[in-house]
């Protein structure tokens, strides 16, 4: 579904991203993590083409990234992207978040896109938020929010960039909740994130950035039951 | 000769000659306001272009127009474009004068609101697949209102007495007119308190449409903002 073949990319003389290649699955869950500052979202935003890189290709369901002739709107529509910081549209209700896209880039009638969004709403357990400005949600509530205006499009694949870095403890849990139900209907997901727990239950696979290459790319299984790299030993007992 | 002329003042004060020239006043205010809001929106979006082409235009304008007297701008435009063949009456040449003076100003002002907007907010729109087109009118410029409004509404209560200006090129607004009735009986004091209450009363008019301007544009963003029901049987079909 995502393939990268020796995505490489520079700041001047600082290489952020060196020589990664992967290959994500229909239906896989691939976590990737690592050290702040290794270019895990770098990486991620390559996907959607929110950042680009100098050499190598991705592609998204058969779609190379960096290529003249794709359509990056087009592209950009089918991976949903969830944010670090939400970053809902502060000026829309929830309910216009939710729509807007669905309205304007899949010219979706107003009804439709409402029945969609309301449905998607009762999903992530908000349909009584519908008509509130996010600045009225608390973070969790929020990101639940921008993973349903994500999922409108109907997305072939789900990123998510740190979905949960930014929340309290207690609303932690909320977000993951509903990522892992995503991930039950079988979402392609791939997410940075350094939830330990939801990698380990969740995700199928881990990819381990460290220094801007990946270095490991194994069962989360695997990982987790010591066969990972030093580097990435080091990393988890750092964090856990 | 008395010092304070009541008789004098009430004329003056219910005077239609006044009155009418106080309508001058508002309209030279508001096609000013309009003109120089359109033409200041495409002067600050060439500004912020990454085209030289489009930029450094834009900042010769601003450069100019900001840079010399309204006055010497009128008495140009008024009396030097006729040595060019444009022949111009005085209500047009005022009317010019002010839109491109004011213009200017208003440029850099909107220029700060989309500034003002974070780039996570351009990029989740990104990633939902819009076009660049399609994220500046539903996006950046929604937004960008709420931080152009404060400024905008100085700008109008400014523009309210810099249109007394135009009187040197004998545009018969307010200040002209009161100036020709103080050749008449001398009554200057009672005539240019009229005046102040005229302005006085546009000025107060217009703070109260921009308190409200800045409640519209503000009511996303209090957190006690009830939501609006844009459709009320969206949240019936929520419950239900």
């Amino acid at each position: 579904m995502i393939r990268f073949e020796n995505v490489c990319k520079s700041y001047g003389s600082f290489q952020v991203l060196k020589n990664c290649s992967a290959d994500i699955g229909r239906g896989e869950v691939v976590v990737v993590c690592g050290p702040s500052g290794s270019g895990k979202s770098t990486l991620i935003k390559c996907v959607n083409a929110l950042e680009g890189f100098d050499s190598g290709q991705i592609f998204v369901d058969g779609t190379p990234v960096r290529d003249p002739a794709t359509s990056l709107p087009r592209l950009r529509a089918r991976a949903g992207m969830v944010f670090q910081g939400f970053e809902l549209f502060h000026h829309m209700t929830v309910l216009e978040n939710i729509m807007l896209a669905q309205r304007v880039v899949l010219d979706r009638s107003a009804e439709d896109a409402r029945a969609r969004s309301l449905k998607l709403l009762k999903r992530v357990g908000l349909a009584h938020h519908a008509m509130k400005y996010p600045v009225n949600l608390s973070g969790g509530q929020q990101q639940r929010v921008a993973i349903a205006r994500a999922l409108s499009m109907d997305p072939v694949v789900m990123l998510f960039d740190e979905p949960t870095s930014a929340l309290d403890p207690e609303m932690v849990a909320e977000v993951l909740a509903v990522m892992t139900e995503l991930a039950q209907a079988g979402m392609t997901m791939m997410c940075v994130t350094h939830e330990m727990a939801f990698a380990r239950q969740v995700a199928t696979r881990i990819l381990f950035v460290d220094q801007g290459e990946i270095i490991d790319d194994m069962p989360s299984a695997d990982f987790f039951s010591g066969q990972c790299s030093d580097r990435a030993r080091n990393f988890l007992e750092r964090i856990l | 000769m008395q010092i304070w002329n009541w008789h004098g003042f009430f004329m003056y004060l219910g005077s239609g000659f006044i009155f009418r020239g106080a309508l001058v006043t508002l309209m030279l205010t508001v096609f000013a306001t309009c003109a120089g809001f359109v033409l200041g929106t495409v002067v600050a979006v060439m500004k912020r272009s990454r085209h030289k082409g489009l930029s450094l235009p834009a900042r010769f304008y601003i450069w100019l127009f900001r840079g010399t007297p309204l006055l010497v701008q009128l008495i140009i435009i008024y009396t030097g474009l006729p040595k060019f063949g444009i022949r111009l009456d005085v209500t047009t040449a005022a009317l010019i004068g002010l839109s491109l003076n004011e213009a200017a100003y208003l440029a850099e002002i909107i220029r700060a609101g989309l500034d003002a907007v974070s780039p996570g907010q351009i990029a989740a729109a990104r990633a939902l697949g819009l076009e660049e087109g399609q994220i500046a009118r539903y996006i950046t410029f929604p937004q960008a209102l709420r931080i152009i409004v404060p400024p905008l509404g100085n700008s109008v209560n400014g523009l309210l007495k810099t249109t007394s200006i135009t009187s040197v090129i004998s545009m018969e607004e307010l200040l002209r007119r009161a100036q020709l009735l103080v050749q008449e009986h001398f009554m200057v004091l009672e005539l240019f308190t009229v005046t102040a209450i005229y302005y006085l009363a546009m000025t107060s008019a217009w703070d109260m449409i921009q308190r409200r301007l800045e409640n519209y544009v503000n009511r996303p963003y209090q957190r006690t903002a009830t939501p609006v029901l844009l459709e009320p049987e969206a949240n019936i079909a929520v419950t239900s």
